[in-house]
């Protein structure tokens, strides 16, 4: 806001609505978290909903303290945020990959679409004994199940991404001479910039399913043998508390994602 | 004036599953170096069809298509192809764009960056050369694409209905720059429309083609090239005949 000593009083009036408003949503959004927080906490306290069960901020808050005095919570937090952002990486990076290849070879595309369809409905969790018996019940099976859990979805993305781009522009590479690879990389592959934000975004959920199922299924540590940890001794405080924090840990995954989006499409504004 | 681009008895069958559509049937044609020629005929004739034939991004079934004496063969940077729409890659900067096929056929020499520079001086894109596209105007959008165009410094230029996706008054404007653009660069331009006043105003010579299979009808001569631009070739007296005859052809061949 640099020219903001040009703007007319009724453009700087504008300016200040806009700003009051999103002020207005993020107060709101602050409030809602607050009040739903103190309803659990009151309920909790007078004994409305059973905090064995239900768990309540002050218990989770407790807990949380617990696990990081003890050194546990970073251990844990370290070693899932690991499998997610490994899986994640993968997963998109070679997922982008087989779509090129795909996008490439009709040939192949025509071969193989039916494969990555019938594995995309598929759910991968029915892979995870099969998993486990091949990748071994360490790190490496829990990294595998989010890599699967991603790169269907990424394939289907950007392959679709690919296909649409705009038909006038091949040709007008054409014209200009463009080989196959030079229409890719200076065509294909940039316009599809908002393509392949979605699909990290898309992807940052797929991993985090795909690690925390990973967990389930086996594991030593991480905030997924946590929560099934929490889950079979009944302590519902460690399950509320793993949730909470990862939420936390996706919702700034995601953050960051969004932050790359804005740098991938900066053009726009 | 010698010839620049012959197409010699060029036929054209498209082939699907179940059908064959013959496009072009023993179509010749010349256009004469630095002439300005449209391709004038009734939509869905094959219009289209015979500019990717010059652009050599298809190839005729039959009859062959010759450029300063040598056969067409494949896409060459002979030949600058200008689109219906602008089609500028919205994450490069107008410079880039304006440079795109210099840095695809690897020719980002000094001398075709210097081209490239005084292109964009006289025209007025100085200023814009940080700009994305999505900041400018529809008409400045088609300049700039008629400068990526240029950039390659093509022999002939093919437009395929370049100013249909703009609005009336914006046409107006852009047909008087594209086309005093095209003469001030000594350009020879091929014109594919369906607008029989864009085609009179803009051109030296219309060849009118037959609804599909199209072939060549008549050549139609403007002898407008006495008044300068499009706008005022609007206003020539002859213009009002001219449209009239022009029109009773076309609408004669819509089925």
């Amino acid at each position: 806001m640099t020219k903001n000593e040009y703007l007319s009083a009724e453009h700087r009036q504008f300016v200040k609505k806009i700003k009051l408003r999103k002020l207005a949503v993020t107060g709101t959004q602050i409030g809602v978290l607050c009040v739903f927080m103190l309803l659990w906490e009151v309920l909790a306290a007078t004994n409305v909903i059973d905090p064995f069960l239900m768990s309540c901020p002050s218990r989770v808050w407790a807990t949380l303290c617990d696990l990081y005095y003890d050194g546990q919570l970073f251990h844990h937090v370290w070693i899932s945020l690991y499998e997610t952002v490994l899986g994640f990486l993968i997963g998109t990076v070679a997922g982008t990959l087989i779509a090129v290849l795909m996008w490439w070879s009709k040939w192949i595309r025509e071969v193989f679409e039916p494969y990555v369809v019938v594995l995309n409905s598929l759910p991968k969790i029915a892979l995870g004994p099969l998993i486990i018996v091949w990748a071994g019940t360490g790190q490496k099976a829990i990294v595998t199940m989010a890599v699967l859990i991603s790169v269907i979805v990424t394939i289907i993305t950007m392959l679709g991404g690919f296909l649409q781009t705009s038909p006038e522009k091949i040709l007008l590479m054409r014209t200009m001479n463009a080989n196959k690879a030079q229409i890719f990389l200076k065509l294909v592959f940039p316009s599809n910039m908002t393509t392949l934000a979605s699909c990290l975004k898309i992807n940052v959920g797929m991993a985090w399913i795909g690690s925390i199922m990973g967990e389930y299924l086996s594991s030593k540590a991480g905030l997924g043998y946590l929560i099934v940890y929490g889950g079979q001794v009944f302590k519902m405080d460690l399950v509320m508390t793993c949730t909470i924090v990862l939420c936390v840990l996706a919702g700034g995954m995601y953050f960051l994602v969004s932050l790359l989006e804005k740098f991938l499409v900066r053009w726009q504004n | 004036m010698t010839n620049i681009l012959a197409l010699q008895d060029v036929s054209m069958t498209y082939y699907t599953k179940t059908s064959q559509t013959q496009a072009i049937k023993n179509l010749s044609l010349e256009v004469k170096k630095g002439e300005f020629m449209s391709i004038l005929g009734p939509s869905g004739c094959g219009k289209t069809t015979l500019l990717s034939l010059i652009s050599g991004t298809l190839k005729p079934t039959e009859g062959k298509i010759t450029l300063n004496g040598k056969e067409i063969d494949g896409t060459t940077t002979e030949i600058g192809y200008m689109l219906q729409r602008d089609h500028l890659f919205e994450w490069r900067t107008i410079y880039k764009n304006i440079t795109l096929g210099l840095e695809i056929q690897h020719k980002l020499t000094g001398e075709n960056l210097d081209h490239c520079e005084r292109l964009i001086e006289k025209y007025g894109l100085k200023d814009f050369v940080k700009h994305y596209p999505n900041q400018l105007s529809g008409g400045m959008r088609q300049r700039v694409a008629l400068i990526r165009t240029l950039a390659l410094n093509p022999d002939v230029l093919l437009l395929d209905e370049p100013f249909s996706a703009l609005d009336f008054q914006t046409r107006l404007q852009v047909c008087d720059d594209v086309h005093a653009i095209i003469k001030s660069e000594g350009k020879t331009a091929v014109l594919v429309t369906h607008d029989i006043s864009e085609a009179i105003s803009m051109s030296d010579r219309i060849a009118i083609l037959t609804s599909r299979p199209a072939t060549l009808k008549r050549i139609h001569e403007t002898n407008l090239q006495n008044v300068k631009t499009p706008l005022l070739r609007r206003e020539a007296p002859t213009f009002a005949k001219q449209f009239e005859t022009l029109w009773k052809e076309v609408k004669n061949d819509e089925k």
